[in-house]
């Protein structure tokens, strides 16, 4: 793609989420939005091919609905309490609508149909970057209008966390296997939101740093299905050893970091006496760590066939820069020591 | 002390030194000489019984009874078990007896396994076997009675085993310590309930301070063992097999001394029993039913040893109908004379076995009163003394012990059982004489029948003397501690003589029909039932292993293995996961008109339950 317009598109992404964070004004909230909803299309789409096409419009129309009922919504709560400020507790009316509008947006069972074939149809750093950049601006709001009718916000928890299990245990396609993983992560940020926010960002922030590993894990084997991902251990040996780590620790498992934010959520959510709900959620993510689990199996644990020719690239140096997926798995395998300093840093 | 108690104890003591000194020699690595069963064995237990005679003519003159306590075993807070023998009526009586029956039976031994090359290992077994039931005969407290008990157990299953290259010996073997067993389980629960209840096993302390409560359980444990170790019906297939070891052990233990030990029990009891009338019924009926069978079973058998042992299970069902009777004094005396006789009667089948090379099957036998007189004389003693010929040894016991029975307030049905079996004793003792003494030989020419040896003929005579003067001697005495009732109508007097004629006639005209064919279509169904032995065996010993054998299979694999850790564990999530999870992946259709109105259908939903 021609670079400026490669800058001007990745610049206006960056606007939008940053005007959502800034914002305290439901309306400029809503045009933070849109700004970044609409930056990313053409990025979606660069390739022209039809899936990447087809996947385009369906992101457009979900995410246009749901911004269609954000602008709905705070305009209700302005109606009806004649303010526009997200500070203010909002009307249970308008709440409920903006929620469900909210989980729209970033992929929460029961409305997240359109996440798994939106991001198959993506290339992987487009991908990555709905994964990641995308969820934080409805995040961001998605705290702010805590506390809200949390029997919804309960459920739409834990349904993701099932679904996000359930889902992704039939899948071969690593896309549409990261799509179930970040409907069910975001399931458990939803339910520890209603009680403490910090605890949601600190899932958010241990989230993002996963994600972004795998994604680029991908990206170097140049791999988007498992089966292709068992050929890497002729292409990237030191990279095939570190992957069930990065995986692992995105299904919850001690001592890794995504340990973490798992086992803050199951506190606090026991502190606050629904024993039940921690233990359905803590159940689902035995879900998903058996995919992460068959994933890291085929890819590590099993020294696929392959013919000759295909065993030597790992004599070769790369070109790409491997810095940024360094420190990434770094952070998405190690930081659970510093879980003291982390959850301090988050003023908890 | 006193003096009398003085040499009652150290009569026991020095008999017990005297039987267990040969033992002790075994123990050194030095190899016997050739007749150390004749020289060592047999003349320590003849010692014994010189021994032993001293304390049985102190107490027919004295009368006096004694009870020693010595070394104290084990002190807890609240039961003290001490080493303690109870010389009394019973003990001071049989032990004589034991020791002259014993003495008798090795005697004969050196003959009859004479060919065996361990031969001293044998009498060893049966030395410490004789040690094991002078400890149960003189124990004063169940402790003590337990270890005699199970040493008495144990050396029946060694003997009974001896031949142990001979898988039938091998399954006796195990089929008498199994029926055993389930009868200790009895004898521990009487014992348990005992030292829980009454705080004691001392026979005077559990006689005194049981007089005012319920002792139906510990008495029904008591019967349980007495059941178990005397074959009583239900747990008696074991004794007609054990005649699978050799004759002198059959003589031993299966005749005169083991299977007497639980109607010895009993008898030791009888105080605690007195004046329970369940107890007394269940005895009553047990021991009716058990002779009345057995006596059944006997008629058609047609091995000589099997024969002799359901004749002596048909007298220890006799025995048990006595102390139903609560008569444990006339029970005793029959243990007494019924050693004598049936240990000569299963002499003689040794010896006639041994003539006839080894052949058990009175069918091949027959004509022997001529070339065996001594073994068919003594056949015919015995088997006379059994069956309650007037004024023999077995006459004073059996015919005292069916008139009490006819002269009290018992079950119509035992009394009729117990007389119906008293005439099938007849039929087949003389069944057993007219096949073996009787008749033509129907055994091969070349038979090595020889009774001149001493060591055959001098126990069968002093059996012999025993069968037909001890009945007098042991009643003449002793003091009856119950009055007998002696008038009563003639018929009743004579019954037990008229039932044993009426049996002997039956049975030689029966006799007389083994050369004629009475009926052409035989009714076999009797017949068969009889030699199967009631189908007891055939059908329990399959049947029970088998169904634990299920049990434990469905335990084990199917419920544990299969049910627990397969199909509701693993299995069960799989097969729950599995059709959810292709659920949620199959409903990603593609279509966004769908995504969408399901989003506007969770939307309107939404609203209206949280605007209710």
């Amino acid at each position: 793609m021609n670079p400026f317009i490669l800058s001007i598109l990745l610049l206006s992404l960056g606007l939008g989420t940053t005007l959502t964070f800034a914002s305290s004004h439901w309306l400029l909230a809503w045009m933070g939005l849109e700004i970044s909803t609409l930056a990313i299309i053409p990025l979606m789409s660069q390739h022209h091919h039809p899936r990447a096409v087809e996947a385009t419009t369906k992101y457009f129309i979900t995410q246009a609905a749901a911004a269609a009922l954000i602008l709905f919504a705070s305009t209700t709560n302005a109606w009806i309490t004649g303010q526009w400020d997200i500070n203010f507790d909002l009307h249970f009316f308008p709440a409920s609508m903006l929620t469900m509008a909210l989980a729209l947006k970033m992929g929460l069972a029961p409305v997240h149909f359109w996440l798994p074939e939106v991001l198959q149809g993506l290339d992987l750093t487009t991908g990555l970057i709905l994964s990641t950049w995308q969820k934080l601006a409805p995040f961001i709001l998605m705290c702010q209008i805590m506390p809200v009718n949390s029997s919804l916000i309960t459920f739409l928890g834990v349904t993701s966390t099932l679904v996000g299990g359930w889902g992704g245990l039939n899948q071969t396609q690593l896309r549409k296997i990261l799509a179930y993983s970040s409907i069910a992560h975001l399931g458990w940020m939803i339910l520890v939101m209603q009680f403490n926010q910090q605890l949601a960002l600190l899932a958010l922030i241990i989230y993002i740093p996963m994600t972004f590993s795998t994604f680029m894990i991908f990206k170097t084997n140049s791999s988007t299905t498992v089966n292709t991902l068992a050929a890497s251990w002729a292409k990237t040996p030191a990279l095939t050893a570190i992957t069930p780590m990065i995986l692992l620790s995105l299904g919850g498992l001690p001592p890794l970091s995504g340990f973490m934010p798992k086992w803050m959520i199951l506190q606090e959510l026991t502190k606050q006496d629904i024993p039940l709900t921690a233990s359905i959620a803590a159940l689902s993510a035995l879900l998903s760590l058996y995919f992460y689990l068959r994933v890291s199996y085929a890819m590590t644990l099993t020294i696929s066939p392959n013919n000759l020719n295909a065993t030597t690239p790992w004599r070769l140096q790369t070109t790409a820069s491997t810095l940024p997926l360094a420190i990434s798995a770094t952070i998405s395998a190690m930081l659970l020591p510093l879980a003291p300093a982390t959850l301090a840093l988050l003023s908890l | 002390m006193h003096p009398t108690t003085l040499m009652y104890t150290s009569s026991l003591l020095l008999m017990f030194a005297v039987l267990l000194y040969p033992l002790l020699v075994t123990f050194t690595s030095l190899p016997l000489n050739n007749d150390w069963a004749s020289s060592h064995a047999k003349t320590a237990v003849k010692s014994a019984f010189l021994i032993s005679l001293a304390p049985l003519s102190l107490f027919l003159s004295t009368g006096m009874e004694a009870v020693t306590s010595s070394w104290t075993w084990m002190v807890t807070t609240t039961l003290d078990i001490t080493l303690s023998f109870k010389f009394d009526h019973y003990s001071i009586i049989f032990i004589p007896i034991a020791l002259y029956v014993t003495w008798s039976i090795l005697e004969f031994a050196t003959w009859y396994m004479h060919s065996d090359p361990l031969m001293n290992r044998f009498f060893k077994y049966l030395l410490t076997f004789l040690v094991a039931m002078l400890i149960l005969v003189s124990a004063n407290n169940l402790f003590q009675l337990f270890i005699g008990w199970e040493g008495v157990g144990i050396m029946s299953f060694l003997l009974i085993g001896w031949w142990h290259g001979r898988a039938d010996a091998n399954t006796a073997a195990l089929q008498a310590v199994l029926y055993n067993r389930v009868g200790d389980i009895g004898l521990i629960l009487g014992m348990a309930w005992l030292a829980t209840n009454v705080n004691s096993w001392d026979i005077q302390q559990m006689f005194i301070l049981s007089k005012n409560l319920d002792m139906t359980l510990p008495l029904l444990g008591l019967i349980l063992a007495a059941t178990g170790k005397s074959a009583q019906f239900g747990l008696h297939p074991w004794l007609p097999a054990a005649m699978e070891g050799p004759t002198p052990v059959s003589a031993l233990l299966h005749s005169s001394t083991m299977v007497v030990a639980g109607i010895f029990l009993l008898i030791r009891m009888s105080p605690l029993m007195e004046n329970n009338q369940t107890a007394l019924t269940l005895c009553l009926c047990l021991g009716a039913l058990t002779t009345m069978f057995t006596a059944t079973c006997a008629l058609t058998q047609n091995d000589i040893k099997k024969i002799v042992a359901f004749s002596t299970s048909s007298q220890l069902g006799l025995m048990m109908v006595t102390i139903g009777l609560n008569q444990p004094q006339l029970a005793f005396l029959h243990i007494c004379t019924h050693a004598f006789f049936k240990a000569m009667l299963f002499l003689c089948s040794g010896s006639v076995i041994h003539s006839l090379n080894d052949e058990q099957d009175i069918r091949k036998m027959g004509g022997l009163h001529h070339l065996a007189p001594f073994t068919s004389s003594c056949l015919t003693v015995g088997s006379l003394a059994l069956t309650g010929t007037p004024f023999l040894a077995g006459f004073f016991s059996k015919d005292a012990i069916i008139e009490a029975l006819n002269t009290s307030h018992v079950n119509a049905w035992a009394l009729t059982l117990t007389l119906i079996a008293t005439s099938f004793t007849a039929i087949y003792s003389l069944r057993v004489i007219f096949f073996v003494t009787m008749g033509t030989p129907r055994f091969l020419p070349l038979s090595p029948i020889n009774e001149n040896n001493p060591a055959v003929i001098n126990p069968l005579k002093r059996l012999a003397w025993g069968s037909i003067f001890g009945g007098l001697l042991v009643m003449l005495n002793i003091n009856l501690f119950k009055t007998p009732v002696l008038t009563m109508p003639a018929e009743l007097k004579l019954a037990a003589l008229a039932v044993s004629i009426l049996g002997l006639l039956t049975a030689l005209e029966l006799a007389t029909l083994t050369s004629k064919q009475f009926k052409v279509t035989p009714l076999r169904t009797p017949h068969h039932f009889s030699t199967s032995l009631g189908f007891i065996p055939a059908i329990i010993h399959r049947q029970i292993p088998q169904l634990t054998l299920l049990l434990g299979q469905k335990i084990a694999s199917q419920m544990v293995d299969q049910t627990w850790l397969e199909k509701t564990g693993p299995k069960a999530i799989a097969n729950a996961t599995t059709p959810l999870a292709s659920a949620t992946s199959n409903m990603q259709q593609g279509l966004i008109k769908t995504y969408l109105t399901l989003f506007l259908m969770t939307l309107v939903l939404v609203t209206l339950i949280s605007a209710t």
